[in-house]
């Protein structure tokens, strides 16, 4: 139960099918990444008018908090590999709660910009900024599902492949992370005048 | 190890914030991505045609994003 020698082709960390799955993941939110920063270029005042309701604070707290969950559940992940079973639990744990704080950030600030009119149908800003981030939050709905499902098992079952679904869990969490790394500056980062 | 990429990515995202220009925070943006990718998701120990493949993504996504947004 290592990862600090090579791995073979046909068994990286996580596995293979997790692998084939963010692989095809990332491509999927490169093609949104792309789309937005068309949209950015094409429609500059718009994109700014839309940008005048984000507070990038926020945006930074989101990314803080995701990038906290995701080195707790690498540790996680290390906990398990040295055979510490209950450390890596709660570190997994930790991950999952961390990922629901994220989750309630998320919700609060659909709430405000819902309150102040801006929702899907707005405008394009309104429809690319909740479509793409919903996007990205229903992976993290989904991450944080594997987190604390995999997490419950981790040292009171001893399953075949149980190293495989801590890496892979924790794998798809990061996915999360990296999408979210290239969102944020698309969104937050405002365009020069 | 993992505390400090952690610490190397709360550095890069409030850097880019604080900077707040969008070539600099994409280019953050590509530097987060292939320090979870290479610590976080263990491709510094996976074959090295696979962290290749996931080095040159995250370039090509930068490079490609660095182009298009202004």
């Amino acid at each position: 139960m290592t990862a600090t020698a090579k791995r073979a082709l046909d068994d990286p960390p996580g596995g293979p099918l997790l692998w084939i799955i963010v692989a095809l993941e990332l491509l999927t939110f490169t093609m949104v990444f792309v789309v937005l920063a068309v949209f950015r270029n094409r429609q500059p005042e718009l994109f700014s008018t839309g940008q005048d309701a984000l507070d990038p604070h926020l945006g930074l707290t989101l990314t803080l908090v995701l990038v906290s969950s995701g080195a707790l559940a690498a540790s996680g992940v290390h906990a398990f590999r040295r055979e510490r079973p209950t450390r890596a639990r709660r570190l997994f744990f930790g991950a999952a709660a961390t990922g629901i704080v994220f989750v309630i950030v998320k919700a609060f600030d659909y709430r405000a910009h819902a309150a102040a009119g801006h929702g899907l149908g707005t405008d394009d800003f309104w429809d690319a900024y909740i479509l793409a981030t919903s996007f990205h939050l229903a992976h993290v709905l989904v991450g944080i599902v594997l987190l604390v499902a995999v997490g419950r098992r981790i040292g009171r079952t001893i399953q075949q492949g149980e190293e495989t679904a801590v890496a892979g869990s924790a794998l798809f969490w990061h996915m999360c992370d990296a999408v979210w790394f290239f969102l944020f500056p698309l969104f937050y980062a405002r365009i020069a005048a | 190890m993992n505390a400090l990429v952690w610490l190397a990515l709360m550095a890069l995202a409030i850097g880019a914030v604080a900077i707040g220009r969008i070539d600099i925070a994409l280019l953050f943006a590509g530097c987060k991505t292939l320090l979870v990718g290479l610590q976080f998701m263990e491709l510094r120990h996976a074959a090295r045609l696979h962290t290749a493949a996931f080095v040159l993504w995250a370039a090509l996504v930068t490079a490609l994003l660095l182009l298009l947004a202004r």
